[in-house]
């Protein structure tokens, strides 16, 4: 079997229209990346969050109406795979001042469950903490096992015999936990994920992961710069650009529009971004190689017909490895699970860009290039 | 075929190698089976004998029974150190960053703070949420603004602010530092398997807890202050007297239950039969069944009679069962309520099995002095004697109680414990006044500098806030797994199916070749002990689709060089060589991302970086090698190649 059969095109007569296309999708990304913006994950923005799988299917609005109301403010909550589980996620680090009282009221509330009255004092608050002291060291373990049992973060202060003291830690994630089992009773949960990230790290990831692409392309650029011609290397590392934009603009436009796909832009995401930048300069590379090769061999044809023949040689590899490559990504993005679902997307539609701008970005540029130059390309 | 015989050396070498180091990941895969379905047994007939239990009581008893299934048998264990290992994401557990609080430990450190020492703090604080400017750095601007000297609050007099800074960033180390030793130190205590402790940077250290089913706990683990005891050891005649007293005890129980089968606490003695025996103790005559049967206690708590203390050594995986033994209400009621049994922080050495051994001594309960009272501990070596000690000074209110204390006991041994852990019992040779005092006996250096960190843990906290925590679930975990092995099949079959289709049988044979490419991938991840992480699956699942790339390449170049009339030798040759230098340059640019990707990504990422590389070195070798051996062999054999 044979798709590409002494196959020849005239690549190169299309790349005006080529240029359009990318133009456009160039122009639509970063209007929308103006006007929608990106929706980070997590790893990038700093917060909480945790999913929750309950027994039973839940009803989204329902979850959504119960967190709401207990005062963290801005609460996004999601479903996450199927009916039964659901994503709910804030950007508070720590349980915010107002609602403290809250907190410390409920707390009181579970002490009283296991001995109704018995003489507290507060000795100590902070932001995410508070710290009890009862009468004897047995009242203390007791209370504090039975707050550990209501999901609370509760320990003794110290561990000599005397200690009397507890200290109940409340994070958002168990704030949260603490609500909807006592609101949700009668569907219970279980806890798949919990993350925690603090504003510093995810600035710091950002600029890690900014970093890593750009150190890549640079990377790519010296070793093409070196096997090939270096206006050879510009050529390709665009093309990168032209991909990784590209896709970056459509993450852009699509998040929060196809129901079940979350395209946040996280750290698995930016594996994925890095990825497609080793796939796509790959295509490029087989293409070069054959340019590299035909202009060895003719070296007295116009780089306009060497290109375009290269292309048309190198075409049926292209097909082949990108469709098999889309295959194995199809079934990342259908089985995979909801974890790695962004991670396929951003390379099923990056391999479709990637291999479309190593034909009509990459060579396109190289021959613009010599056209300006108005000098022979030679290896 | 003569001139194929080194090449087929080397491919079924490489294979073998491959399905060796895979070998104990299926073993283990099926020892697992075993494991839980005793366990799911064991747990059904608790739950029937004790429908009250809490959850963590039975998760603790779980525990006991599943380390005893493992000591029982040598090879479960080995097999599963040898395993692939899975990251955090497939086996549930947790990941947690902790960054020492500059602040809090300046705020600690500083002499007679006033209001505005105090405001230059908070504000510092504040800025360095933001910056990437250091809390110590901040602080000293601020105050330098307000025209006060840094000497007024740390250091000397005389010294300049510039040293006092750099002073001051080594105190924030050494907090670092201690925080580590402390957080290992409960990590080790808490039994979590395979845990990953690690410094980053000047101020973080990472924390990874595989498995952890209490997560609350762990957290809680990692944040509560250390507690610092210089507890008395009590005298071996004493202490013997306790143990025999415990074993008796144990011995008459546990021949009383053994009868009845549908107790937790049957497990355990069942299991105990089968470790191995004290040589030491036993007399004689009695066989080491026999000897387990009538010394319980002391055939995991083992005393040698040559030795001048009653420290037992006690075998890591027995010391869950020893705390079980310790916890019984018969065995309770033999041991005085003012001593407690407590362990080494460290193994003091390994038996015959290279299995960790520990010291069990008996203290009091009570602690004679507790750590708020040092002031300083500095390691050194003596330069009389050029060993390594430690000098320990106390505040006049502790050297006033430790006079009193050494003058006391002297001859006898004070257990320094940090977090309910022996770390040295030294013997007091003197009474000790003025505070200062030396400890000696340390084997190293490094032992020394140990001990200095635990005592300054008591006398200087190092506060630690959490900055990050992920964790995952068991059952998310096992779900990816299960996904994610899902669609490498799945892109297996449709990769295959296609190439042979395409290239008939150069396609099959390439398809053969991936499944080799797999089991490479698998294997090395083995033999290094790298994670396998569920993006590490995507980079599986990557791969297949990648790595039919160099076959196609080569398949591609075979056919038109067939096309211009060569023989299919010649084709096969010629279209090797000339899609070498495109296959090459084309896998060492995505080799390149992938070192950068593990160089810039933490755990999961790094986990595909890794599976992403050796991928590539799989395939390519696959292809070139494997393939290309596989096409001259059927060439020389006459056999024919088509290719489609």
């Amino acid at each position: 079997m044979r798709i590409f059969k002494d196959f020849h095109y005239n690549f190169l007569d299309k790349r005006k229209i080529a240029y359009v296309l990318s133009a456009t999708l160039f122009v639509v990304g970063i209007v929308s990346a103006l006007v929608r913006g990106f929706e980070f994950g997590i790893d990038f923005k700093g917060g909480t969050e945790i999913v929750l799988q309950f027994e039973k299917p839940v009803d989204i609005s329902v979850v959504r109406a119960d967190v709401e109301n207990i005062g963290l403010g801005n609460v996004e909550v999601k479903t996450f795979g199927g009916e039964s589980g659901v994503m709910i996620r804030t950007e508070q680090q720590i349980i915010p001042p107002d609602i403290f009282p809250k907190v410390v009221e409920s707390i009181e509330k579970e002490i009283d469950k296991k001995f109704p009255g018995v003489p507290r004092k507060i000795v100590d608050s902070t932001a995410n903490s508070i710290t009890y002291e009862f009468p004897s060291h047995d009242t203390t373990d007791a209370i504090i096992d039975a707050l550990f049992e209501a999901g609370f973060q509760s320990g003794r202060v110290s561990e000599e015999q005397d200690n009397r003291q507890m200290i109940v830690r409340v994070g958002i994630a168990d704030w949260i936990k603490i609500n909807l089992s006592n609101k949700i009773a009668d569907n219970h949960f279980t806890v798949l994920k919990e993350d925690r990230v603090g504003p510093k790290i995810g600035k710091e990831l950002k600029q890690d992961a900014v970093l890593a692409i750009f150190f890549a392309l640079v990377v790519i650029l010296i070793y093409l710069g070196f096997r090939f011609k270096f206006i050879f290397a510009v050529g390709a590392v665009s093309a990168l650009f032209h991909d990784v934009l590209i896709t970056l603009g459509l993450f852009s436009l699509l998040y929060g529009v196809i129901p079940g796909l979350n395209l946040e832009i996280d750290l698995t995401v930016v594996a994925a971004f890095l990825t497609l930048v080793g796939y796509s300069i790959n295509d490029t590379v087989i293409v070069f190689d054959r340019i590299r090769e035909n202009m060895k061999i003719h070296k007295t044809r116009p780089i306009r017909e060497v290109i375009d023949t290269s292309i048309s040689q190198t075409m049926s590899r292209t097909v082949l490895t990108g469709g098999t490559t889309l295959l194995t990504v199809l079934a990342l993005l259908i089985f995979g699970g909801e974890v790695l679902r962004a991670f396929a997307f951003t390379l099923f539609f990056g391999i479709i860009i990637g291999t479309y701008s190593s034909i009509f970005v990459a060579s396109a540029l190289v021959y613009e290039y010599s056209q300006k130059a108005g000098k022979k390309l030679e290896f | 075929m003569k001139e194929f015989r080194f090449r087929i050396i080397l491919v079924f070498a490489i294979i073998f190698l491959a399905v060796y180091m895979l070998y104990p990941t299926y073993v283990d895969y099926q020892n697992s089976k075993k494991i839980e379905k005793v366990l799911e047994q064991r747990k059904q007939e608790i739950l029937k004998s004790n429908p009250n239990i809490t959850k963590s009581q039975l998760d603790n008893l779980l525990k006991v029974v599943e380390d005893s299934l493992l000591s029982a048998n040598p090879d479960f264990q080995k097999n599963r150190e040898k395993r692939i290992k899975l990251g955090l994401d497939l086996q549930g557990g947790m990941r947690v960053v902790l960054e020492v609080n500059t602040a809090q430990l300046l705020a600690k450190l500083a002499k007679n703070p006033d209001s505005a020492f105090k405001d230059a703090l908070k504000s510092a604080e504040q800025e360095a949420t933001l910056s990437d400017e250091s809390v110590v750095d901040i602080l000293g601007r601020k105050l330098k603004e307000k025209g006060i000297r840094l000497s007024r609050y740390f250091g000397s007099i005389r010294q300049e602010d510039d040293e006092i800074i750099s002073d001051l960033k080594e105190d924030v180390e050494d907090a670092v530092t201690r925080a580590l030793e402390i957080i290992r130190n409960r990590i080790d205590q808490y039994g979590v398997s395979e845990p990953t402790i690690q410094r980053q940077g000047s101020r973080r250290i990472i924390v990874e807890l595989p498995g952890i089913a209490r997560e609350e706990e762990a957290k809680q683990l990692l944040q509560g202050t250390a507690l610092l005891e210089f507890r008395l050891v009590k005298e071996p005649d004493f202490a013997f007297d306790v143990m025999r007293k415990i074993d008796e005890a144990l011995a008459k129980s546990l021949s009383k239950i053994s009868t009845d089968t549908s107790t937790a606490s049957d497990t355990l003695s069942a299991v105990s039969d089968t470790t191995a025996v004290s040589d030491t103790l036993a007399p004689e005559q009695l066989t080491e069944e026999e000897f387990a049967k009538q010394h319980p206690f002391f055939t995991v708590a083992r005393i040698s009679e040559q030795q001048r203390t009653a420290d037992a050594y006690v075998r890591e995986d027995d010391i869950n069962k020893i705390q079980m033994y310790l916890n019984r209400p018969e065995v309770q009621k033999v041991i005085p309520n003012n001593v407690e049994f407590v362990f080494s922080a460290k193994p003091v050495g390994q038996d015959a099995d290279g299995k960790n051994v520990y010291l069990m001594y008996l203290v009091n309960k009570e602690p004679e002095l507790t750590g708020g009272v040092i002031t300083d501990a500095q390691a050194n070596i003596d330069p009389n004697t050029s060993s390594p000690i430690v000098n320990m000074t106390m505040n006049t209110e502790g050297a006033t109680d430790w006079a009193r204390i050494t003058g006391a006991n002297i001859g006898k041994r004070i257990a320094i414990m940090l977090d309910g852990r022996v770390f040295s019992a030294p013997v007091v040779q003197t009474k000790i006044t003025g505070g200062r005092s030396q400890i000696s006996g340390m084997a190293n250096l490094d032992e020394a500098k140990l001990l200095e960190i635990v005592l300054k843990a008591g006398a200087l906290p190092a506060p630690v806030d959490i900055i990050e925590e992920r964790s995952v679930g068991p059952s998310l975990g096992e779900d990816s797994v299960n996904s994610g092995f899902q669609s490498v099949l799945i892109g297996y079959f449709l990769v295959g199916f296609f190439m042979i289709i395409y290239y008939q049988r150069a396609g099959t044979i390439s398809s053969f070749t991936l499944i080799i490419t797999i089991l490479f991938i698998l294997g090395v991840l083995a033999g290094f002990k790298a994670t396998l992480t569920l993006p590490g699956i995507a980079g599986i699942i990557l791969t297949i689709g990648m790595a039919v790339d160099a076959n196609v390449l080569i398949f591609e170049r075979i056919r038109e060089e067939l096309a211009t009339g060569k023989t299919v030798k010649a084709s096969i040759d010629s279209g090797f060589a000339k899609a070498y230098s495109a296959i090459i340059d084309s896998n060492i640019t995505t080799f390149f991302t992938g070192i950068i990707l593990y160089q810039f990504g933490t755990g999961p990422i790094q986990g595909f970086a890794l599976t992403l590389m050796i991928g590539i070195a799989a395939s390519l070798f696959s292809a070139l090698v494997i393939t290309r051996l596989i096409m001259d062999v059927m060439v020389a054999r006459g056999v024919k190649v088509t290719i489609g």
